[in-house]
């Protein structure tokens, strides 16, 4: 049984202004990823590649064991997929989209369609053109919900949601995804939204994926640590620094792989450690985005 | 290809523009209405009214189903399902030529029936099966570069491309020798060229269809 829902190995995507370069990627079954990125960063054409709508230049694509986007059809059968971008027939009603959805995908739930009718507080006989861009958006991860896939892919759902139409799409989504174990792909540039589902972050950046681990283990290593330099002594050498910042005598420094011991290290070489910040995801997104940028400027 | 899949979008779009579909029909049981009536301006102004009706309901159903698919951002979600884009393609040549051929040969029927029944007519039955293969061919153009290129403009473009060659290849076709001989005459006269004429027709209808495959299976880039 392969273990792993999608698996990007060297693949390339190369447009006039816009290069996808080497990305590699695994996604094993059972997580919840986000895909954290700037607008332009290239997440929308990995997640594109992903469903076999655009083809890579280069390296090999596999989603549900199957060799996109080869076998695009195929494996398009068991993934739900909502992106930002997507509309359904504005003339018709949900109940029409239901039962057209309803009528391809065999696996498709009722009852579960139905829970989610009420969950979303959606009427099936309301037309697409009269919802709301948060009942929109709600239809459309309905109509991917119920056809049970066994991964779903979510290309910057929350996307043009007011603030109270965001928290409820999260909200219910959070409440959904805590049915059962699925396998998600989650993209968005906004790292609050992928901070509260997913468990394994990928930072993409420039056409480029510049980090990728489980999202505790991001918020454990990174750490903003605030020294207080004697006039004699130097800045200590620590391992992950990524930033330094501050002044000469406060520096403000941005670790990595930030471990207790490096307390001790900073008082033996004359540094006071102020404190240690612990940093949101935000912030982490944003330093290894410099920290990455300036090394390509260099 | 899965067939039972293409059926699907097939009937998903017929559901869709289930009104303009409906429209036509109406229009073309009127217009033949008019013919019926055997006055001969009555016949003039209804072949025109059916033309129009027919280039029409063509013309709406490749922007409607193809070119407004993407600009409405229904494509994605189409694009979700199972399918490949060569199933996608078929299902959009499919279910816009078999909408288009309900009123087509409707009116192919029509009015070649109507010439039958008028005795004095009935020379003018190749020029009107050449015409209709006409507005078929100008179909399939619309088709294709809607498919190719989903964009507004182009389609425009070749609505008008479409509609030029109807009317001007519709007048050069009416002055070929072989063809304009016998044209108002009482008898049918097929001769050969209005039979290499019909054939040419056809077999572009073909290439057509057959370059828009081609060109469709080569696209690398669907949204």
């Amino acid at each position: 049984m392969n273990d792993l829902s999608v698996h990007f190995e060297g693949v390339s995507k190369i447009y006039p202004h816009f290069t996808l370069d080497d990305l590699s990627l695994e996604l094993p079954t059972g997580t919840i990823m986000g895909l954290i990125g700037a607008n332009g960063a290239g997440k929308s054409t990995t997640i594109r590649i992903l469903m076999g709508l655009v083809h890579q230049d280069q390296g090999l694509v596999q989603v549900l064991g199957r060799e996109m986007p080869r076998e695009q059809a195929a494996a398009k059968l068991d993934i739900g997929f909502v992106s930002e971008d997507m509309r359904l027939y504005g003339p018709a009603t949900l109940a029409w989209h239901m039962s057209f959805v309803q009528s391809i995908y065999p696996q498709w739930d009722q009852a579960y369609s139905e829970m989610l009718l009420r969950r979303f507080d959606l009427k099936p006989q309301q037309k697409i053109k009269g919802l709301s861009h948060g009942q929109r958006v709600k239809a459309a991860l309905l109509l991917a919900l119920a056809r049970r896939p066994r991964l779903l892919v979510l290309d910057e759902p929350t996307t043009g949601l007011d603030p109270v139409a965001r928290q409820e799409v999260l909200g219910e989504l959070m409440a959904v995804l805590a049915d059962e174990d699925r396998t998600i792909l989650f993209s968005s540039h906004n790292t609050l939204d992928v901070e509260q589902i997913s468990d394994q972050i990928t930072f993409i950046d420039r056409g480029r994926i510049i980090a990728s681990d489980n999202k505790e283990m991001f918020l454990e290593r990174w750490r903003r640590l605030r020294l207080v330099l004697s006039p004699e002594g130097d800045l200590p050498s620590l391992p992950g620094v990524v930033e330094v910042g501050g002044s000469e005598r406060l520096p403000v420094l941005v670790t990595n792989r930030f471990d207790p011991a490096m307390v001790s290290v900073c008082n033996d070489a004359g540094a006071t450690v102020q404190a240690v910040d612990p940093m949101t995801l935000e912030e982490i997104f944003v330093a290894n985005v410099h920290s990455r940028r300036e090394k390509q400027t260099v | 290809m899965n067939y039972a899949m293409v059926k699907r979008l097939v009937l998903k779009d017929w559901y869709l523009q289930r009104w303009a579909i409906l429209g036509s029909l109406a229009g073309i049981v009127a217009t033949l209405g008019i013919i019926a009536t055997g006055a001969k301006i009555a016949f003039l102004l209804g072949l025109i009214l059916l033309i129009i009706v027919i280039i029409s309901i063509g013309a709406h159903m490749a922007v409607a189903t193809i070119v407004t698919e993407r600009k409405e951002q229904t494509l994605p979600f189409v694009m979700s399902l199972p399918i490949s884009y060569r199933e996608y393609t078929a299902s959009k040549i499919w279910g816009n030529l078999l909408i288009f051929l309900v009123p087509w040969v409707t009116m192919v029927v029509g009015s070649i029936g109507m010439l039958l029944w008028s005795p004095s007519s009935r020379g003018l039955v190749p020029y009107t099966a050449i015409m209709s293969a006409e507005i078929l061919l100008s179909t399939c153009l619309i088709l294709a570069v809607a498919l190719i290129t989903e964009s507004q403009g182009w389609a425009v473009a070749a609505i008008m491309v479409g509609n030029i060659g109807v009317n001007g290849l519709g007048y050069a076709f009416a002055h070929i020798a072989g063809i304009e001989k016998g044209m108002w005459g009482p008898t049918i006269q097929w001769s050969g060229a209005a039979s290499v004429v019909l054939l040419a027709e056809f077999i572009t209808v073909g290439l057509l269809l057959g370059i828009t495959f081609f060109v469709q299976g080569r696209k690398k880039d669907f949204l």
